[in-house]
């Protein structure tokens, strides 16, 4: 008999992963990162088919959530919508999925990622989760999507519940969230929590943020040493790998490699012409299209402020379970996707336009995200007051149908000729 | 060295050549299935009436829908940028542009000096483009210029959606068979409202901004326009030869290469 996770869409990820990580390791042009990072995603895919078989408890979670504690509980997490991605990435089977996700009645108007992962879920193609995490974190449809995934799967879930602000009491309540959480998992996957592990985990996290921020620097250099490509794997790097080893590995590889790059004036494409900010996500199955687009106009994405860049401050790893609920108040997508904006956030895209010497913006509207989309306007008038001018592209980050590639050629070729005439 | 524009839309095809004086000849053809094609009988046109010929020394930029991949241009530019500087060459005190074409509104912002600083267009839905109201003429049964005319009479304004041109159409069946039938002044106005209240939703995604010119072919439907007029709150430009304003941006672009001693 095969095993329900053998039946899932996972052993074609890691095939596609271990194929490129093989290509990338057999090109020695390649640089050392790539092949990390595709060694760090079938990794974690191959940790997740063989966990039933090994007799671990798989726990699927939404976005943004604190998986260093399922990671210390020696729990093996499953990302939803980072699987999801993969799935349309590597696979090319988002129609497939979308359409099992219309079938439970989830409208158009829903974001994608969140449809297509309650019909993987039906369609069997994600393993069947022991048990379902999910939060407010970051919006009503991270916070609805649970209670659908626990009746597909007939398992037990636990709520996490996010205050908007940060005060005391909130902090107090959160931690008193995160210690119900741990009960809860204890209780179901009969795992206990190591303390120390998650210490270690913790440690190795701050590390993580560091890391990001020393890529950021870099990135400040003109010409940009970092690729266009690059923002989908930091990103999966910290939704996926939180505090994990194989992320450092990645992450200090691709440090070494774009500081070698600004030491020999190296950029990511040459002649570098264009210099842009990006704003929300650009449509994940576009990925190849947008390096190549770089390539040809000399165009580099040098910085993405709501997603990339994590507020200040440091981990302490004695106090880990605090850590875990501070780092959860650093994300950078809090910032426009989580209660109020704040001066603070809108000061960072101004700061952001000028340290990064940017020529112009692109704010990918992603239609399923109406509460992010709420700030185009916003934003895009900040930018224009300092003379950056701002593309907007109506799409869809999971769904091809929504907009054609030839489309989105076109709309950006317009905005390049427009930086080029000013 | 002479510089010729040519805009290849959807329904027609247009060129203008420019000298150092002004527009010396223009040309308007019906766009055929080869964008090749259609703009080589229009710079025929235009170059004929211009008393030259190809090897008299033309600078080609081409625009439009299908200005990207012909080979008789040296160069190819956007309509949004070649909207930019036709509408600035003819009025420098314009600070945004509506284009209305047959099958697409776009709307720019365009600096001092007749650069693109902004757009925003809409394409995805017939509704609110000139090919949405050819086929509301056909099922009034009466031709575009009678509709224009018709729709200053009006004294009300019939409920015409516009979201979906395919809703509208039988919105537009249900007021003419309605009993008793809504006056057809009033539908047409109602038509027109529709395709106006989709302009202006576009215009304020950018932020209006004024003078506002229109351009395209719909902008010489003079009862549409004094709807726009009506809904903006103020008077716009609109150019002898709306439906000419690309192919003319096109040729300023030509004429810019020319004078950079761009040789394409």
């Amino acid at each position: 008999m095969v095993s329900e996770t053998k039946k899932s869409k996972i052993d074609a990820i890691i095939r596609a992963s271990r194929l490129i990580m093989r290509m990338n390791q057999a090109n020695p042009a390649s640089p050392k990162s790539e092949a990390l990072y595709y060694k760090m995603l079938t990794s974690y895919y191959t940790c997740l088919l063989n966990a039933h078989d090994e007799g671990k408890f798989i726990a699927a979670h939404t976005v943004f959530f604190p998986s260093e504690i399922l990671y210390a509980m020696d729990i093996v997490p499953m990302h939803t919508e980072t699987t999801t991605w993969m799935m349309a990435l590597f696979l090319g089977e988002q129609a497939e999925i979308l359409s099992a996700g219309a079938e439970l009645g989830l409208v158009p108007e829903i974001c994608s990622p969140h449809r297509g992962l309650a019909g993987a879920f039906s369609l069997g193609a994600l393993p069947r989760p022991d048990a379902m995490l999910w939060s407010n974190l970051i919006c009503d449809n991270t916070a609805k999507s649970g209670e659908l995934i626990m009746e597909i799967n007939k398992c037990p879930g636990f709520y996490l519940d996010h205050p908007f602000q940060r005060s005391e009491t909130e902090d107090k309540y959160f931690l008193g969230e995160l210690e119900d959480m741990i009960c809860f998992l204890e209780e179901k996957s009969g795992q206990k929590m190591d303390w120390d592990k998650l210490s270690k985990i913790v440690q190795r996290m701050d590390h993580q943020m560091e890391l990001f921020r020393e890529i950021g620097e870099l990135r400040k250099t003109v010409p940009s040493p970092f690729p266009n490509r690059g923002f989908l794997q930091l990103l999966t790097t910290d939704y996926l790998c939180p505090g994990q080893p194989e992320a450092i590995e990645y992450l200090e590889a691709l440090r070494d490699e774009l500081a070698e790059m600004v030491r020999e004036r190296k950029g990511a494409v040459s002649p570098e012409r264009f210099r842009l900010m990006t704003l929300f996500v650009p449509p994940m199955y576009l990925m190849g299209f947008l390096e190549k687009i770089g390539q040809e106009y000399g165009v580099v994405s040098v910085v993405e402020p709501l997603f990339t860049r994590w507020a200040e401050g440091r981990l302490d790893p004695s106090q880990p379970l605090e850590s875990v609920a501070r780092k959860a108040a650093m994300i950078p997508e809090r910032r426009s996707m989580y209660g109020p904006l704040g001066q603070e956030a809108l000061q960072d895209l101004v700061d952001c336009a000028e340290q990064y010497k940017v020529d112009g913006a692109v704010y990918w509207a992603f239609m399923g995200c109406r509460h992010t989309c709420a700030t185009v306007k916003l934003f895009k008038d900040l930018l224009n007051e300092v003379d950056v001018p701002v593309l907007t592209i109506d799409c869809d980050i999971v769904d091809p149908t929504i907009n054609s590639e030839a489309e989105i050629r076109e709309k950006m070729e317009q905005f390049f000729e427009l930086l080029e005439d000013r | 060295m002479r510089a010729l524009g040519v805009d290849i839309g959807s329904l027609t095809t247009k060129a203008v050549i420019l000298d150092g004086e002004g527009i010396i000849a223009s040309s308007v053809i019906a766009s055929g299935d080869e964008s090749e094609q259609s703009a080589g009988n229009a710079i025929d046109e235009a170059l004929k009436q211009a008393g030259l010929k190809k090897d008299d020394g033309v600078f080609i930029v081409s625009t439009g829908a299908g200005g990207k991949d012909i080979s008789l241009s040296q160069q190819s530019k956007s309509l949004t940028s070649c909207l930019a500087r036709g509408v600035h060459r003819l009025f420098p005190s314009a600070r945004m542009s509506i284009d209305m074409g047959a099958e697409s509104s776009t709307v720019i912002k365009i600096s001092e000096r007749g650069r693109l600083n902004d757009w925003v267009n809409q394409d995805k839905c017939a509704a609110g483009t000139g090919i949405f109201l050819q086929q509301m003429a056909k099922l009034m049964q009466m031709p575009l210029d009678e509709m224009a005319a018709l729709s200053l009479q009006a004294k009300g304004r019939a409920d015409i959606t516009s979201t979906c041109a395919v809703f509208a159409e039988s919105e537009v069946i249900s007021h003419v068979h309605r009993e008793p039938p809504t006056p057809k002044e009033d539908i047409v106005a109602g038509i027109y409202y529709s395709v106006v209240s989709r302009i202006i939703s576009l215009c304020k995604r950018i932020g209006i901004e004024r003078d506002v010119a229109v351009t395209g072919g719909v902008a010489m439907n003079g009862g549409l326009v004094k709807i726009l007029e009506g809904e903006l709150g103020f008077a716009v430009l609109v150019p002898e030869r709306p439906q000419l304003v690309a192919a003319l941006g096109a040729a300023v672009v030509a004429q810019e290469s020319i004078e950079k001693g761009i040789s394409g």
